[in-house]
């Protein structure tokens, strides 16, 4: 455990002297929050004042929480574990009395929570000056577990996905379909409301759903404090999944010379 | 004591896609057994098998079929608990992270190896003095040359003081001084902590420098095994003599002698022992010639290594 502990303080503290790296994904997710809270505002506007239950206040804030979650981990992290196992750069790593899975994950957690919480900082301000502060006390305060959760679902899952280069040797087609999952059935480009309502079920109870939509639904004002044990549930599910896949996937490793 | 232990070990890999798809022998039956506190150079020509040998000593690669032990356990079913006993470094692979310092990584490998931390502070410091390394170890691991790195990734791989040591061509791409200094280090573990070496390389000067005894692959099967200097001894069918006339002497004609070179006054022979002793050549050319000087060495290791793998021996 120690030395999980050890990894995600060190990945952190890297992730914080990288400040050039941290600036260019914050001020991406800002202009990001600038787009669409402008194109939210006009189109709750244009329908009479909210969206499938959703005001442009607490639509923005949805959409800061949502867009925040999913942004502080590694855009490409499925293709570059990928190729870590093809490539049998992973070897090295299997060569320590430690779970590999366990370790990668441990340090994308310490990046990925500096990013977490640079982007919600600056979200939240964007946010808050644009269409005031959130909607709900109770609901920010559920808000932090869930974001946190959000991200560890979200690593997990990219590290079971990214598992299939065991077997496929090349996981760019997963990372693909990953994120247009997470885009489309997560709630990360609009909220699952917004679907038709069997898909919107189906989403719902999926693994994606835990990513994006669950701490951006709390944000957005929607007290729901089942969502975090769905998430947790799908927590502990991804990451049995992930160990799974990276135990199978290690005994038929082939690595080729040197 | 057995350090490690292989029967007919073997292993298959699938190759190509589809029609082309095939079953790829990389290691045919290997049986050694290395002792404790040996200096094993395990050497052959690419695609030889040697790196996938390592691969099923160290746990990462699961044989096809066969038997192998390391330090009594059996790599691939007690890959972590093997991990703490044994260092492995591939030359062409790093093991440390590169956006941190190397003490950082250290300090991150100690609490995976589960070291005390005063033990493991204290470790880092007396590597880094033995490495040669105490002006390196709190620099970023990217801004480290490749000697210095692989310095560093030395230290990594013996920090938690590993009974076997398993090097894959641990000095390729490094400069002549480094190698040497690398070389320097890895016996220096050997004969102060007994740390068993399982060595392969291409470089014959590490073999020479750090080997005692030499197992040859080829093709996936053990073709050679035997003592460096044994095997020096008898493969060695030729001696080299160097030889500075007094004058020119023309052509030299001796039975079972052939000339290589020869510039004005300097002949290079190379003596078939098989055919005339060195003895013999010697006494020919003081009885016949005005010698300034004579010089007699054995060919270059690397002569001899070739010839096993052309299977000449």
């Amino acid at each position: 455990m120690s030395a999980l502990v050890a990894q995600v303080h060190l990945a952190a503290r890297r992730t914080l002297r990288q400040p050039g790296e941290l600036a260019v994904r914050v001020t991406f997710y800002a202009v990001i929050l600038v787009i669409f809270s402008a194109l939210w505002s006009a189109a709750t506007k244009a329908n009479g004042g909210s969206i499938a239950g959703y005001t442009a206040h607490s639509l923005l804030w949805y959409v800061a929480a949502a867009e925040g979650s999913v942004i502080a981990t590694k855009p490409r992290m499925i293709e570059t574990i990928g190729w870590d196992i093809s490539s049998g750069a992973i070897v090295t790593e299997m060569l320590r009395p430690a779970s590999v899975v366990g370790l990668r994950l441990a340090a994308e957690l310490g990046e990925a929570v500096v990013r977490l919480v640079a982007s919600l900082a600056v979200g939240g301000v964007i946010v808050w000056l644009y269409v005031g502060p959130p909607p709900s006390a109770a609901g920010i305060a559920l808000f932090v577990p869930a974001s946190l959760l959000a991200v560890g679902c979200n690593l997990a899952a990219q590290h079971a996905f990214a598992g299939a280069a065991f077997w496929l040797r090349d996981a760019r087609s997963t990372w693909f379909l990953y994120q247009k999952l997470v885009f489309l059935l997560g709630g990360m480009l609009l909220p699952l409301e917004f679907l038709p309502t069997g898909l919107a079920d189906v989403a719902k109870a999926l693994p994606f759903a835990a990513m994006a939509y669950a701490p951006a639904r709390l944000a957005s004002g929607h007290v729901e404090p089942w969502l975090l044990l769905v998430q947790a549930a799908w927590l502990v599910a991804l990451l049995a999944c992930a160990g799974g896949v990276f135990r199978a996937g290690e005994r038929r490793l082939e690595v080729v010379g040197g | 004591m057995l350090a490690i232990s292989t029967t007919e070990l073997s292993k298959e890999f699938t190759a190509g896609r589809g029609r082309d798809r095939r079953r790829v022998e990389a290691v045919r039956d290997i049986t050694f057994t290395v002792e404790r506190g040996e200096r094993l150079a395990y050497i052959g020509p690419n695609g030889a098998g040697k790196s996938t040998s390592i691969k099923m000593l160290t746990g990462i690669l699961h044989p096809t079929r066969g038997e192998a032990t390391v330090l009594g356990l059996v790599p691939w079913t007690q890959r972590r608990e093997l991990a703490r006993r044994i260092g492995t470094l591939f030359g062409q692979r790093s093991q440390l992270w590169f956006e941190l310092t190397t003490r950082q990584t250290l300090h991150l490998l100690a609490r995976i190896y589960r070291l005390d931390a005063g033990d493991a502070r204290r470790r880092t410091d007396e590597l880094a003095q033995l490495l040669d390394a105490t002006d390196l170890i709190d620099q970023p691991v990217r801004s480290l040359s490749l000697g210095q790195r692989m310095r560093c990734e030395l230290a990594a791989t013996v920090l938690h003081g590993p009974e076997v040591l398993f090097l894959d061509e641990p000095t390729i791409g490094l400069d002549l001084i480094a190698k040497q200094r690398f070389r320097e280090m890895v016996v220096r573990l050997n004969e102060e902590r007994g740390t068993t070496v399982f060595l392969t390389s291409h470089d014959v000067a590490d073999i020479e420098h750090v080997a005692d005894r030499v197992v040859v692959i080829n093709h996936g099967t053990i073709i050679y095994d035997d003592q460096v200097g044994r095997m020096r001894r008898s493969l060695l069918q030729t001696k080299l003599l160097e030889v500075r006339f007094e004058e020119a002497p023309g052509a030299v004609e001796i039975d079972g002698v052939q000339v290589t070179h020869e510039s004005d006054t300097v002949y290079g022979l190379v003596v078939d022992t098989r055919r005339v002793s060195v003895r013999e050549v010697l006494d020919d050319l003081l009885d016949n010639y005005a010698i300034a000087d004579i010089s007699v060495v054995d060919p270059p290791l690397e002569q001899v290594i070739s010839e096993i793998y052309e299977g000449r021996t």
